[in-house]
């Protein structure tokens, strides 16, 4: 009995490491594609770091005169301009700056009396400008700490080192729709591209590869109906799936973080306010149409090219691999992206829309992008429609 | 009417170069006649079909169905003919009456004339009872009634089947051949490739025998049988291929039964 069931396992081992897309999943996946996606991901985040550190932040000082060094410490930070500020502004914008630092009044009085004495870094978290303020700030914010520390040792006649903990904290003042907006801006485009490419991907194969296996291709090429029209025909129901997937997915993220949120008091207080207005849902669903005809065309290339449906998937998921990557990339963009990264399908979609959602479209980058997307598609529509009428790829074996 | 001149068909393989799947073939057939082609697997029946049906273009030759050349304008041959493989399947997750609408669609006819079709196919090949089923749930004789159906959907002069019997019982088999006697004696020009000897004798007013691409012998059964000294079609077929065979090894070719 075991025997045969070790003739078995041994026949399906040697049947599989014969098969290329066996080794490829086994082997080159995981060796190459995983730590290639950390690796990525790690370099993403570098970058990010790297960029935050050199943008320019305009922090707003509220009562520094308090502290003679600080205003010098400050100004000796590379990338922060400092303006000085009556009071704190009821929000950040308002006063044009992307931090405050506010000291209340009278501590020459209340830290001799020993009163407790809270000196606040405003910033927002969900503001990439002001989050880097907050970052560049913290050797800002040691500096408060030791004067108002040496303030108290003086006041007393004793030691620094017997001085109380002063506080000195920074607060993230982003409201939950800023919260939102920002979160929105990362993860909708991310996984709107995820949803487009599974969305495209089933059909794409079924409908091409899929003639082949069933054997209903020969009936269809009989047919007087042009290669072009039935190329296009594919096409038309993968686009309209890749678009109705898009849809969906707009509806899910709005129906989780809105409406089911709201009706779930528990699971609102500690999710975020994930807002998207009716005009940027249409213009990303505008977005999305370009990347669903460049996918949809490049699968139904490649389900044309394919012999099997085993094979057809394969191709299949190395296209939404690549989708996740380049989904990834667009993580790595804090400021104004490049105009060449509108350029790359897939990945300009993503940025564009994240443009939308945080109201900083740029006209030419929705332009180029575009463009890009639709010239690439149709390259990818005229290759689908040139592999099936060939009938050296039609019926390879 | 069918006119096959010098048709030829090479592939290219990547490992043993050029392949000549088909070469110089040539036939007639006319209205109202079943020309057979008779051969065995491999032999270049399905290429010779395929490039009648436009699905394969000749590398050269060239053949003419129903006057228009099918290297010169293979849409307008493609209004022109019915084909029909063994092996071709059907959309499972379409209903029957789906299918011949899609189909329709695809030759070019309007709404009005896909419903009055299917309701006059419907009667003459007692669709009735499955017409609106999923095909998948179709019984393999209840397929082939509709495969049928789709290939005289849109009433072509010329009919091409490839091994139309393939994989059906004996009564399956038993239709399909009514069926395609029927279509003959309303005047349709029908080419019908098989490898099944008693097929052929009971359909075929001409008969070509093909191997290795090339048509070896051509005539009526009974022509075929008085050549051959006498016998069956079977035994027609078995010298004639037989004969291949010797010369090929007389001339010390491998042996590739």
């Amino acid at each position: 009995m075991r025997s045969r069931a070790w003739s078995v396992c041994r026949k399906e081992l040697r049947d599989a490491l014969r098969d290329s897309r066996t080794i490829i999943a086994v082997f080159v996946v995981p060796l190459v594609l995983y730590p290639g996606i950390m690796l990525l991901m790690g370099w993403i985040e570098s970058q990010n770091k790297k960029d935050e550190g050199a943008m320019q932040v305009r922090v707003g000082l509220v009562g520094e005169a308090q502290l003679p060094g600080l205003v010098p410490a400050l100004k000796s930070m590379e990338g922060v301009t400092t303006v000085s500020l009556d009071r704190v502004p009821p929000n950040l914008e308002s006063a044009g700056v992307d931090a405050v630092l506010s000291i209340p009044s009278g501590i020459a009085q209340s830290i001799p009396r020993g009163d407790s004495v809270k000196v606040e870094l405003l910033y927002k978290d969900a503001d990439h400008k002001s989050s880097a303020a907050e970052k560049k700030l913290r050797p800002a914010l040691d500096e408060v700490r030791r004067e108002l520390t040496v303030l108290w040792a003086r006041s007393h006649g004793a030691p620094v080192a017997q001085a109380p903990a002063v506080a000195v904290e920074t607060r993230d003042v982003s409201s939950k729709a800023e919260e939102g907006r920002f979160m929105a801006a990362f993860i909708i485009p991310y996984i709107l591209v995820f949803m487009v490419a599974a969305g495209t991907m089933h059909l794409a194969i079924d409908a091409t590869t899929g003639e082949k296996e069933r054997s209903t291709l020969e009936t269809l090429l009989a047919t007087p109906t042009p290669r072009r029209d039935l190329v296009l025909g594919k096409v038309l129901a993968v686009i309209a799936t890749a678009l109705a997937a898009g849809l969906v997915g707009i509806f899910g993220l709005w129906f989780n973080f809105t409406v089911l949120a709201g009706l779930m008091p528990a699971l609102s207080s500690q999710s975020v306010q994930l807002t998207i207005r009716p005009d940027q849902a249409f213009f990303i669903l505008l977005t999305i149409l370009p990347t669903a005809i460049f996918l949809s065309a490049a699968l139904v290339a490649l389900g044309c090219f394919a012999r099997s449906m085993r094979e057809g998937q394969t191709y299949a998921t190395y296209v939404y691999m690549a989708a996740v990557v380049l989904g990834l990339i667009s993580f790595r963009q804090l400021g104004a992206p490049p105009m060449e990264r509108f350029m790359i399908p897939i990945l300009n979609t993503a940025l564009l829309q994240r443009e939308i959602l945080t109201d900083t479209v740029v006209p030419m980058h929705a332009a180029v992008a575009l463009g890009t997307s639709a010239v690439v598609a149709a390259i990818m529509f005229v290759i689908a429609t040139r592999l099936f009428s060939n009938e050296s790829v039609l019926f390879r074996t | 009417m069918i006119e096959v001149l010098n048709l030829c068909k090479t592939f290219h393989d990547r490992k043993k170069g050029d392949i000549a799947a088909v070469s110089n073939v040539s036939f007639t057939c006319s209205p109202g006649r079943v020309f057979g082609l008779l051969g065995r697997n491999g032999a270049g029946k399905t290429t010779t079909l395929r490039m009648l049906a436009t699905i394969l273009y000749p590398t050269s030759g060239t053949a003419r169905i129903d006057g228009i050349d099918v290297n010169e304008n293979p849409g307008e041959v493609r209004k022109r003919i019915g084909y029909l493989s063994g092996d071709t399947k059907l959309y499972d997750r379409l209903t029957g009456r789906e299918l011949l609408t899609y189909f329709g669609e695809l030759a070019g006819m309007s709404p009005a004339s896909i419903a009055g079709r299917i309701a006059e196919l419907q009667v003459s090949f007692q669709l009735a009872d499955f017409l609106d089923k999923r095909v998948g749930r179709m019984s393999t004789g209840m397929k082939q009634r509709l495969s049928l159906c789709r290939v005289v959907l849109h009433d072509p002069p010329v009919l091409i089947f490839d091994e139309p019997t393939s994989g059906l019982d004996v009564m399956g088999a038993r239709e399909v051949l009514r069926i395609v006697l029927d279509l003959k004696s309303k005047g349709r020009t029908i080419i019908f490739s098989t490898h099944i000897m008693t097929e052929a004798e009971r359909i075929c007013d001409e008969i070509a025998i093909i191997e290795r691409g090339s048509i070896l012998a051509k005539g009526s059964v009974d022509s075929l049988r008085q050549s051959n000294g006498g016998g069956s079609l079977e035994d027609v077929f078995v010298s004639t291929v037989d004969k291949v065979f010797r010369e090929e090894a007389a001339r010390g070719e491998p042996v590739r039964p």
